[in-house]
């Protein structure tokens, strides 16, 4: 300590404390200048795929669009397809009654427990209004199909319900995918169908309702589908 | 006389731990207190192409090598910044390491008891070159294309093993491959450095800081002794320390930010990868391998090495000197510091640098062209033999004290500026007569003007006119120096202010964002500098 002040005059404490400052600082504007370059670039760009949704028709696994008759009622099989980009995948579900007769889906506001905000769903296309669509990533913490699936109404577990085996989230599509139970505080975005009926032919036209899970926008965050007019359908049975 | 047990060092670091770090005589912080430094540099350069390089891992993408690097460079915020800077630390790992090795070699710190340490540092060499090789390779860009297929070349061209050597480096041949390994082989050999280095650090502080070699009297072991008066390395070399750091890094971030900006930088230093090897103005870019290994790409064009493979005439021309620098603390044995008592050494020290200059120029001149036996032998020979000649006619006059070079150090290392201009003049000489262009003449004229000042400078530094200059240095006085850092303070706020603003959506404002960090970084340096001296009486 006592060889740190050796030849520094008491006078000198000033100029050694102000020069301290000005080096502290001079270094700290070095270091605040720097960290900005750094935390900005280590974020990587996010750029969105597409400007706007993009209106596709819904092919069939044989390359032709699908009509009503493809679709089940109440179908155990899981129906998906990717929208709008390719690590999005949706439901495709055909709702019946328990005597799997077809539902008509009316619109309905949906409630978004976490925020309390409310968005209309956009109901039933197809001659029945029965046909709906739903992203397929569990809200809660992004669980995909099957581990995710429809349990058609003569199921014995959750009947006509979506139920995610992850944690536990179970959502009604009857009633625009809201939440039945938690812990998912957030229903499933809701994809909007329309129906061609002169051709019989379904497409996909936008999602409604929260982002989809684990993207910073519906439109970013993955890579664009091979396609810009068509998507496809997929299928897979559940596990349980 | 008891004969003494003799220890390794590893024994005796282990057993007998030295204070770690050391302190160190004051005039290592005074002024010329740099030239103790020059290892320090390098680690400050390694360490900024550390950070750098783990931030580029982010990004890299060696299933798309080339586009992931444009894209780096166009669209990511600050990417142009981050790139640039890390090949140009990288540059000026290069340079501070060979003028680590060179100070080390003409004042003879690679002699006992520096040996193994000195060997760590040669080792280090290999491992900083073959770092950056991968490294400069890595774009994807036509001219790391091209460094590929020569790497390929010389490690195919190893007898018996050259295809699984080729195999363990370059990759079995798809795109993918090449590209993942050489990422691989670049973090790999970026991590041996770093132990490496931590080595030769420790042998560093066991042996001491090489004193000015008056201290031991001319004379092996040149050990540095506390006589009690060094001052703590806390807070004295500390800040020492920073201000050296600040300076390598703002000295790293200025450059690359400053050629980024001017038009028609040649591909040899510019800050940017070139156009991808497919592209159709890829035919438009010399083939060059970056500039620190030109020296083997040109001794390929040799005709006698054509007929070679590459890979014997790398062993020829990089793996002889290199084998050189190893055992030569195990040959040149004797105790004696002095420069003019080993001619040979000094000798081949100016050699070797006038050899590694000449062949890097001849190789950015030239890229390519086949080179005559006879002409070969020419550029050798004749050098070799005038400097050994000179080199020894100096050494024996000052043995016999008939002339007396002050600052011999800084004369020889003109002598090797000298050459290898007059080298240079004389290549542009013969282009100039062949294919007369004024660009030829230009640098013609600027390349005998760089000779003839070069060779006033050594007579003047052998008459002792520089010496008068170091005693007639004053420092400023205690006010004005707290006046000029409270301005440079000021201005490092003013230029925070004015990159915190700058929108870096274009490689033009990163530039003037690095230009702007790279004045604050110096500005720290200067600042500390000033404390030193008016705080600290340095």
């Amino acid at each position: 300590m006592s060889e740190k002040n050796n030849g520094d005059e008491p006078a000198d404490k000033d100029r050694r404390n102000f020069f301290k400052f000005l080096g502290v600082a001079a270094i700290a504007a070095g270091g605040i200048g720097a960290l900005r370059g750094v935390l900005e670039n280590v974020s990587p760009p996010i750029t969105a795929a597409f400007s706007a949704f993009p209106t596709l028709l819904l092919y069939s696994q044989s390359g032709k669009p699908i009509s009503t008759n493809d679709l089940i009622v109440n179908n155990s099989t899981i129906v998906l397809f990717d929208y709008p980009l390719q690590n999005e995948p949706n439901f495709l579900l055909r709702l019946g009654d328990s005597n799997n007769n077809d539902v008509a889906i009316e619109p309905t506001t949906v409630t978004i427990p976490a925020t309390g905000k409310t968005f209309q769903s956009p109901g039933g296309v197809g001659p029945h209004n029965s046909v709906v669509a739903s992203s397929a990533i569990c809200q809660h913490l992004g669980c995909i199909p099957p581990i995710i699936h429809f349990y058609p109404p003569s199921s014995s577990s959750y009947p006509g319900k979506v139920h995610c085996n992850c944690h536990g989230s179970t959502y009604d599509p009857y009633k625009g995918f809201a939440v039945v139970t938690g812990p998912t505080t957030h229903p499933l975005p809701n994809t909007v169908l329309t129906y061609d009926s002169a051709k019989d032919q379904y497409s996909v036209s936008s999602l409604v309702g929260p982002t989809i899970y684990g993207h910073s926008s519906d439109l970013s965050g993955g890579n664009p589908l091979a396609s810009s007019s068509y998507t496809e359908i997929s299928t897979l049975t559940p596990t349980s | 006389m008891p004969r003494e047990k003799k220890e390794n060092m590893i024994e005796k670091i282990m057993n007998d731990p030295q204070p770690i770090p050391r302190k160190v005589p004051d005039y290592m912080r005074t002024k010329g207190g740099g030239w103790f430094w020059t290892g320090a540099m390098v680690m400050f350069a390694f360490l900024y192409e550390v950070i750098t390089g783990l931030i580029l891992l982010l990004y890299y993408e060696p299933s798309n090598a080339y586009a992931s690097t444009e894209a780096f460079l166009s669209s990511t915020p600050f990417g142009s910044f981050i790139l640039t800077t890390h090949l140009y630390g990288a540059y000026a790992m290069v340079v501070l390491v060979y003028i680590h090795l060179l100070r080390n070699l003409y004042e003879g710190a690679y002699k006992h008891p520096r040996e193994s340490q000195w060997l760590t540092g040669v080792i280090l060499l290999i491992t900083t070159l073959g770092a950056g090789f991968f490294g400069y390779s890595m774009s994807g860009d036509v001219l790391s294309a091209d460094a590929t297929d020569v790497g390929r070349g010389i490690a195919g061209g190893i007898p018996v093993i050259g295809n699984w050597i080729l195999g363990i480096f370059f990759g079995n041949g798809t795109q993918l491959s090449l590209f993942s390994r050489m990422l691989a082989w670049h973090i790999i050999l970026v991590a041996i450095i770093g132990l490496l280095f931590a080595a030769h650090f420790f042998m560093a502080e066991y042996n001491t800081i090489m004193p000015k070699r008056e201290e031991s009297g001319y004379k092996v072991p040149a050990i540095d002794h506390d006589d009690g008066s060094y001052k703590p390395w806390y807070p004295y070399n500390l800040v020492y320390m920073i201000q050296l750091m600040l300076l390598t890094f703002g000295i790293i971030v200025i450059i690359p930010s400053v050629l980024a900006l001017l038009p028609g930088v040649p591909p040899l230093f510019s800050p940017f990868p070139q156009v991808s090897p497919t592209s159709p103005l890829a035919a438009s870019v010399p083939a060059y391998p970056p500039w620190f290994l030109l020296f083997v790409y040109k001794e390929l064009d040799f005709q006698f090495a054509q007929s070679l493979t590459p890979f014997w005439a790398t062993v020829i021309f990089a793996g002889m000197p290199l084998v050189y620098l190893l055992i030569l603390p195990y040959v040149d044995k004797s105790s004696s510091l002095r420069m003019r008592d080993r001619p040979i050494t000094v000798s081949f020290a100016i050699l070797g640098t006038i050899y590694l200059a000449s062949l890097s120029l001849w190789g950015a001149l030239t890229p390519g062209v086949a080179i005559a036996n006879w002409k070969v032998a020419l550029f050798f020979f004749l050098p070799g033999i005038a400097i050994i000649t000179l080199t020894w006619v100096i050494a024996d006059a000052m043995k016999k004290e008939k002339i007396h070079v002050r600052n011999a150090p800084w004369a020889f290392a003109t002598m090797a500026i000298m050459a290898v201009s007059a080298f240079g003049s004389g290549m542009l000489i013969l282009a100039d007569i062949r294919t007369p262009s004024l660009l030829y003449t230009i640098a013609m004229i600027l390349t005998l003007m760089v000779t003839a000042i070069s060779a006033a400078v050594v007579i003047a530094i052998s008459r002792g006119v520089f010496t008068q200059h170091a005693e007639a240095y004053k420092p400023m006085s205690r006010n004005a120096y707290t006046i000029a850092g409270s301005g440079f303070t000021a201005s490092a706020i003013f230029i925070l202010f004015e990159i915190s603003v700058i929108n870096p959506d274009t490689v033009f404002k990163t530039s003037l964002y690095g230009i702007g960090l790279g004045v604050l970084l110096l500005i720290g340096g200067a600042v500390l500098r000033m404390y030193r001296a008016t705080i600290y009486h340095e």
